[in-house]
């Protein structure tokens, strides 16, 4: 999911798509219903999990199957509306996101264990200093339209998501470095990108989701058309509402296992479990179901749980800018004055995996094994040097994530022992995103998981990025990611991005206390539901034969 | 005529309401803290991006001015477009008024119907266990929140029993036919909320005139029980409860918003919840005078037909 908050909405004229806020989070609307309801949401899953858990005892875990799956069928699934007028543009921050796995592809894409892996450019080499890229394209590829993908077609989509009309979110990561002035075909299997700057992790950046490419000269009409080159083609789509996508027999991977798939925007949480639990849909896709709900999912006789390993990392950004958080001091205080286990345990019944105020997950290459022990009586000494005493802090939270007010409660009671004081001031999730955070001192978040380590560490945490969250600005850190994008040895470059792993948990505003799985709920019948990061595997999940 | 006095004189009132309600709604969107534009623009709302934003969205321009150029169009029955799918407002909530039209059509006319006919069943055998049945139930159904008997409705009938769908999954665009199927639940719990009111408006009415004077007299005087409740009581009885079924009325087709989204059913709530999020000024609007509208017409029903049940109240001041 993208970076910022789902608000916005699109086409003010034909391509002039406002930004709001990308997906990232889950979708705004759903969750500004969500804290509508209120005491719906807590009342509905708690009698759901009363008639429906019948002492069959704690078992919540996801029976996420593999095997066999019967040739054809229609999934049905249920996904949060990206927003009341959202298009089909991948690089447009109100994308549908959902359909374009299914629709398009990008040049690259991500393994599991985070490298990078050829989808529509076969291969790639870069000049000695990083400069420039070479892509060499996948042949024989076609769109649903009939006409052949060529290096015109990458060639416009980059210009498309640098295109300041379309304000998309990546144009922010690669504006620095790119400019359409840089991008050349000099055939119509190669594509060649000369940055401004040296980026060693350049093609990292491509397998964004805004990243998905469009046919040449489709930027006015993409939103509605979705023609790509992905593994589905499109039958209709309605904003907001229903579309189904139909299997691209030609597609250059192989064929799809299902035949369609059809898609249901539900906005409210509970009626897309509702949906699920009915037997109305196959998947709830982009939902994270909670603890009490999984429960009553799991115990149907029809549905199920499946689980996606450290999906999301929750923080609490401390901004730099504000007091207290100007004094580095104080920020190492209240960094190690909590217990992150349990926290973990508090507000996400423990599954998940403790994080260390270091955002970059575990499985990645360049991750740096680098604690800082919880240690709430030197975080008493220096909050008393830097003359605070004990002090009163304003926490703020809201119902836009269900884990961030439970989030807020178990760091209030972790940090007493420290002797501070957390009030926790509970915010509209309408707004959250617009009036809380990136202005309030100190306010919860989160992030979705699967971001490659230059995009990372530049777009959250990096001074002059409009993502900074906590108006971080540290010298050194921003030379340690320019040093490494520099650096075309990948050894060389991981101990840079160690260095920088090293001062963000220092000396950053974020707290990082753990990464939480999702939990995703599906239907029995499913078989070979694959999910990771933002990469779905549309081509060989199906039924049960 | 002077019949014809009153009602244009509750005609005039009812535009000077629908007025109020559009001045009101302007008034307090303004007071919304951020505007379209950083609600469209979210992260991203930079001075420079929200002034772009505001100059082609016309949002620069003075309050005042918006709401006349607003009304204006209104007048000519051009609401304008949806400041977020730039569609006209019109085309863009008729099928969201279609499904709330069906939803509220059907709750009128079994919904209302049922509870009026318990409510007399409950006057008639007082203080017996029918009444004591269907007071309980509807004390019942008055006090759980909607979202609740939703909530168990869905659980029950559509999780565990699978009679009906558990939510609507067609979307805005839906069609009569594929509606029919999911708006019985949505109609049992509005029916279960609203039910109680006018079923104990009902039954106090019944009780007072059957113990009325003349009542009595029409027993005496021979005529069978059929005809002194049909002919004489109900429509004595059903007078005060008119005011409770059209504020009722006014209510379903206004936008149940909670009922909606428990069963994502596409109705004018949803939109009205969508286009308050958004701060989609023209959209908000329409609404207003659609439920403004909807509310004084209902009344005007109610009113008129207070006059058709009892002559009494057609001449002024002489209703006693």
């Amino acid at each position: 999911m993208a970076i910022d908050q789902h608000g916005g909405t699109a086409g003010i004229d034909d391509n002039v798509l406002m930004n709001g806020a990308a997906v990232d989070r889950g979708r705004g609307r759903g969750m500004s219903r969500r804290a509508l309801l209120g005491a719906a949401a807590l009342a509905a899953p708690l009698g759901l999990a009363a008639c429906g858990s019948s002492g069959s005892g704690p078992s919540a875990e996801s029976t996420a199957v593999t095997g066999a799956a019967a040739k054809g069928g229609t999934m049905r699934i249920a996904r949060p509306p990206a927003s009341a007028a959202e298009s089909l543009d991948p690089a447009s921050s109100l994308s549908a996101y959902e359909y374009l796995g299914t629709l398009y592809n990008r040049l690259v894409k991500q393994a599991e264990d985070g490298s990078v892996l050829p989808d529509l450019a076969t291969s790639w080499e870069s000049s000695a200093d990083s400069v420039t890229w070479t892509f060499t394209l996948r042949e024989g590829v076609k769109f649903h339209n009939g006409n052949a993908f060529t290096s015109a077609d990458a060639a416009y989509t980059l210009a498309h998501i640098l295109d300041p009309k379309i304000q998309s979110p990546q144009a922010g990561v690669l504006s620095p470095f790119l400019s359409t002035s840089g991008i050349s075909t000099p055939d119509a299997k190669t594509l060649v990108v000369k940055l401004s700057s040296p980026n060693a992790e350049f093609v990292s950046l491509l397998m964004n989701y805004n990243c998905y490419l469009i046919p040449e000269d489709s930027s006015s009409t993409i939103g509605t058309t979705g023609i790509g080159t992905g593994p589905f083609r499109l039958k209709s789509f309605v904003p907001a509402g229903q579309g189904t996508v139909l299997a691209n027999s030609d597609y250059f991977g192989g064929a799809p296992v299902l035949d369609a798939i059809q898609f249901t925007a539900i906005a409210d949480i509970q009626a897309r479990v509702d949906a699920l639990l009915a037997g109305q849909v196959d998947l709830i896709a982009q939902t994270n179901i909670d603890y009490a709900t999984s429960k009553t999912v799991t115990a149907s006789s029809i549905a199920t749980t499946a689980t996606v390993k450290n999906a999301e990392w929750y923080v609490l950004p401390m901004l730099t800018t504000a007091s207290p958080f100007t004094d580095v001091n104080v920020r190492e205080a209240f960094k190690i004055a909590y217990q992150p286990q349990d926290l973990l345990d508090l507000a996400v019944y423990g599954r998940g995996t403790v994080a260390n105020n270091n955002p970059v997950v575990s499985s990645d290459a360049n991750y740096l094994d680098y604690q800082v022990t919880p240690d709430p009586d030197k975080a008493k000494s220096l909050l008393k040097a830097a003359g605070l005493g004990s002090p009163m802090q304003q926490l703020y939270t809201s119902t836009y994530d269900a884990v961030l007010t439970p989030l807020a409660l178990a760091y209030q009671s972790s940090v007493k022992n420290a002797g501070i004081n957390i009030s926790i001031q509970t915010a509209s999730a309408d707004s959250y995103y617009t009036d809380v955070w990136m202005t309030k001192p100190f306010c919860v978040s989160y992030w979705y998981t699967g971001r490659p380590i230059d995009q990372l560490l530049n777009q959250i945490f990096r001074a002059g990025s409009s993502y900074n969250e906590t108006s971080w600005s540290d010298a050194q850190f921003s030379a340690l990611l320019d040093d490494a994008r520099k650096e075309s040895d990948a050894a060389k470059r991981k101990v840079y991005y160690q260095d920088a792993q090293k001062i963000l948990v220092d000396s950053s505003g974020s707290i990082v206390p753990f990464f939480a799985d999702r939990t995703t709920g599906l239907s029995k019948k499913v078989v070979n539901y694959k999910e990771y990061g933002f990469e779905f595997d549309y081509l060989h999940i199906g039924f049960k034969a | 005529m002077l019949l014809v006095k009153a009602i244009g004189r509750r005609l005039g009132y009812s535009v000077l309401t629908v007025l109020l309600a559009t001045l009101l709604v302007f008034v307090a969107l303004q007071a919304l803290p951020g505007n379209l534009a950083t609600q469209l623009l979210g992260q991203n709302a930079t001075p420079a991006a929200v002034a772009q934003l505001d100059a082609s969205l016309g949002l620069n321009r003075p309050a005042w001015q918006r709401y006349l150029d607003w009304l204006g169009g209104a007048l000519h029955g051009d609401f304008g477009r949806s400041l977020v799918s730039q569609q006209p407002v019109l085309t863009e909530a008729g099928g969201y008024l279609r499904n709330t039209a069906l939803l509220a059509g059907i709750v009128i006319v079994a919904g209302i119907t049922l509870s009026l006919v318990l409510g007399v069943i409950a006057g008639l055998t007082r203080d017996r266990w029918p009444d004591l049945a269907i007071s309980g139930l509807s004390l019942l159904g008055m006090s759980v929140p909607e979202f609740t008997v939703a909530t168990l409705l869905v659980l029950a009938f559509a999780i565990r029993l699978n009679w009906f769908p558990a939510v609507v999954t067609a979307g805005p665009t839906a069609t009569v036919g594929e509606l029919l199927p999911a708006v019985w639940l949505p109609a049992a719990a509005l029916t279960a909320v609203m039910a109680a009111y006018i079923i104990r408006m009902m039954r106090t009415s019944v009780i007072d005139v059957m113990s009325a004077e003349y009542v009595t007299l029409a027993r005496v005087r021979g005529l069978s029980s059929a005809r002194v409740l049909f002919r004489h009581a109900l429509p004595n009885a059903l007078l005060p409860t008119l005011n409770v079924i059209a504020i009722n009325i006014a209510w379903l087709v206004g936008g149940v918003v909670v009922v909606e989204s428990v069963f994502n059913y596409p109705g004018i709530g949803t939109l009205m919840i969508q286009a308050v999020h958004n701060r989609d000024l023209p959209v908000l609007q329409f609404i207003a005078v659609f439920g403004a509208l909807t509310f004084v017409v209902c009344n005007l029903l109610a009113d008129l037909a207070a006059l058709w049940l009892n002559p009494r109240l057609r001449t002024p001041g002489r209703a006693g």
